[in-house]
């Protein structure tokens, strides 16, 4: 038999009808397990067996509070499906949620730290839930399981008739088909999430407003390729376009709704530092940066919002930047309440930069302001140095 | 925001679509020849010092039954993994039942949480150890150039924690996953043959390990690894059990 590459495209074509002949999956219902014996339960079963691990896992924020905010919120986008929904945060300084079909959420505090207010954390928990209540996990491994099956068939054929390039071919095609109906379920789930934040009665116009900063970010970032959510994702333009029309239509209707800023700022204010800390250490600062500049402008505890600014100029250390740090750790010590390492922090640069007065005096407070500081003996020591 | 076992299928499909297959299956060949030549088992020197009628600690079981597609994918399968689990533990009481020692099922503190953590993170530790002596003992293309001819794998003193409700001198964890061709892989596999290509069917692995409590020291090591067997019914269930604890110091 002449081979001709038109085979491929006409195989590659009959795959892709393949994935969407799939029988049509309902939405999960309140309460509803799986049956024993269906492949959903084989999901499940798995995904329980990765619940039980990462919930006894080290990198779990078990804070009381903190998860009962949480807890109220989903309960507050989706009463009945509430009881159904498991999660645990996960502290990771990337942004990201993930839903698993067994209703196990992951929540990360890169996440929580970019979310300006409720409604914006509410908004990616809904967009979670629609996929729950879609049951995307099972329509993708549906599609991956059938793809992947026909296609081993047609890599048989293929060899057979010695042309085994023309596998590889359809086996892109097909990854392609894959990725192409993961994206139609993030804009699924898109939907269903802006619908309810937009029930519960928050503001809507907070769905976008969460994209455009991520967009932002990408745009300063030093490692753009690290943004992994944008692989299997609808182009955030695209969707950032889509969820604005959405909201001013719910307005022109009279809709509007509540963004919740200073209920979602005195519930994770607690946390912010050690998430900081965490942000910073990913060494991106470009779009730390970003970060940064939307906390600051909440003036939320501002002397814990410049000094991370500062630190991020001192870790930064490019020529200009220990100016800069001073600077920002001076603007932390004018108000109120500021973390002690401030000082520790502004000791160690004014001794770089040869101030060794100012570089003691700071040392000085810092052992006055902190006297239970861990590192106590150690400045103690750079304070016999200096003499 | 993806789902996350999306995720892992997508990579482990991309993983298997740009490998052509047969290489894949001729390693695969290579790696159980090179499993039936070796012992099946593997003990820490000197023999394990158990007294008679030893206290056995026995964990909780690690089974799961997998179909395998047409593709290669592996589906986890709920109902196969309850038949199993079932089948795996009457075949354990009646194999134990002959040796002299007393077993104690593991029971997971329920009323403190802190422990259950400790306890869990310590079973974790374990999968972690006997997954790697599957690797590094087992196929000498891995072996570490650091453990050589000896046998000393070790899960540490910090194993006491888990005894303290039970007086035990060793613990016995079991670890299996079993997989089956579909139809379909069955049909693949035919259609493979006759164009020259090979394609494997399921495997039955696992690795059971007898830990002492007060060292943390991996006593014995048994494992399975051969593409027959079937833990779905009883008696080949049996059959398995006893292979994998063929040797066992007890």
């Amino acid at each position: 038999m002449k081979f001709r590459p038109v085979y491929v495209w006409i195989l590659a074509l009959c795959l892709t009808c393949l994935s969407c002949a799939t029988t049509q999956i309902q939405d999960i219902k309140p309460g509803e397990k799986p049956a024993l014996e269906s492949d959903e339960a084989g999901l499940w079963m798995m995904m329980d067996e990765i619940e039980t691990n990462l919930k006894t896992s080290g990198r779990i924020e078990h804070d009381p509070d903190l998860n009962a905010y949480v807890n109220q919120i989903l309960c507050k986008l989706q009463p009945d499906y509430c009881n159904d929904i498991r999660y645990v945060i996960v502290q990771t300084p990337h942004f990201n949620a993930s839903m698993a079909p067994n209703g196990f959420m992951q929540v990360w505090t890169g996440l929580m730290l970019r979310s300006q207010n409720e409604a914006q954390l509410a908004y990616v928990l809904g967009h979670e839930m629609g996929h729950y209540q879609r049951r995307h996990s099972l329509k993708q491994w549906r599609t991956i399981r059938d793809t992947s099956s026909a296609l081993i068939f047609l890599q048989i054929v293929a060899a057979g008739a010695g042309v085994g390039y023309a596998g590889s071919i359809a086996q892109l095609v097909a990854m392609a088909g894959i990725f192409a109906y993961s994206r139609d379920m993030e804009r699924e789930a898109d939907d269903i999430g802006f619908g309810l934040l937009a029930d519960a009665g928050y503001d809507f116009h907070e769905a976008a407003n969460i994209w455009q900063a991520l967009i932002e970010e990408r745009d300063a970032a030093d490692q753009p390729d690290q943004f992994i959510l944008f692989a299997s994702h609808p182009t955030t333009s695209e969707r950032v376009n889509t969820l604005r029309k959405m909201a001013d239509q719910l307005a022109s209707q009279g809709r509007y709704g509540e963004s919740y800023q200073r209920e979602y700022l005195d519930a994770t204010r607690p946390f912010r530092a050690k998430w900081l800390k965490n942000e910073l250490r990913k060494r991106d600062f470009a779009a730390s940066q970003v970060v940064l500049k939307h906390l600051v402008n909440t003036a939320d505890n501002p002397g814990e919002l410049h000094f991370y600014q500062g630190e991020l100029y001192r870790m930064r250390a490019q020529p200009g930047d220990a100016e800069k740090a001073i600077a920002s750790y001076q603007k932390a010590l004018s108000f109120e309440q500021y973390p002690p390492a401030v000082l520790r922090s502004l000791g160690l640069l004014f001794w770089k930069a040869r101030k060794f007065e100012d570089a003691q005096d700071s040392f000085k407070n810092y052992l006055v302001v902190d006297p239970d500081a861990p590192d106590y003996e150690m400045i103690k020591s750079y304070l016999e140095e200096l003499q | 925001m993806n789902t996350a076992s999306t995720r892992t299928h997508v990579f482990s499909i991309l993983a298997r679509l740009f490998h052509p297959p047969f290489k894949l299956t001729v390693l695969f060949i290579c790696l159980i020849c090179i499993g039936c030549a070796t012992t099946s088992y593997k003990a820490n020197p000197p023999p394990p010092n158990l007294p008679q009628n030893a206290r056995v600690l026995l964990m909780p079981l690690d089974v799961q039954l997998f179909e395998l597609t047409a593709g290669g994918l592996q589906e986890p399968k709920a109902d196969w993994t309850a038949a199993a689990e079932n089948h795996v533990h009457k075949a354990l009481e009646s194999v134990l039942a002959q040796k002299k020692d007393t077993v104690v099922p593991y029971e997971p503190p329920q009323d403190n949480p802190e422990k259950a953590r400790i306890n869990e993170q310590l079973m974790k530790l374990h999968e972690a150890v006997g997954q790697s002596i599957m690797i590094h003992t087992y196929y000498p293309g891995y072996n570490l150039p650091t453990k050589k001819d000896q046998f000393d794998w070790s899960l540490g003193g910090g194993i006491q924690r888990i005894n303290e409700r039970y007086d035990a001198h060793c613990a016995l964890f079991i670890f299996i996953r079993d997989s089956y061709a579909s139809p379909g892989r069955k049909a693949a596999m035919v259609l493979g043959a006759l164009a020259g290509i090979n394609i494997s069917g399921g495997l039955q692995t696992g690795f059971a390990s007898l830990v002492d409590l007060q060292t943390g020291n991996i006593l014995w090591f048994g494992r399975l690894f051969r593409p027959t067997g079937d833990l779905r019914t009883p008696e080949p269930a049996y059959e398995a059990v006893s292979q994998l604890l063929f040797g066992i110091p007890l």
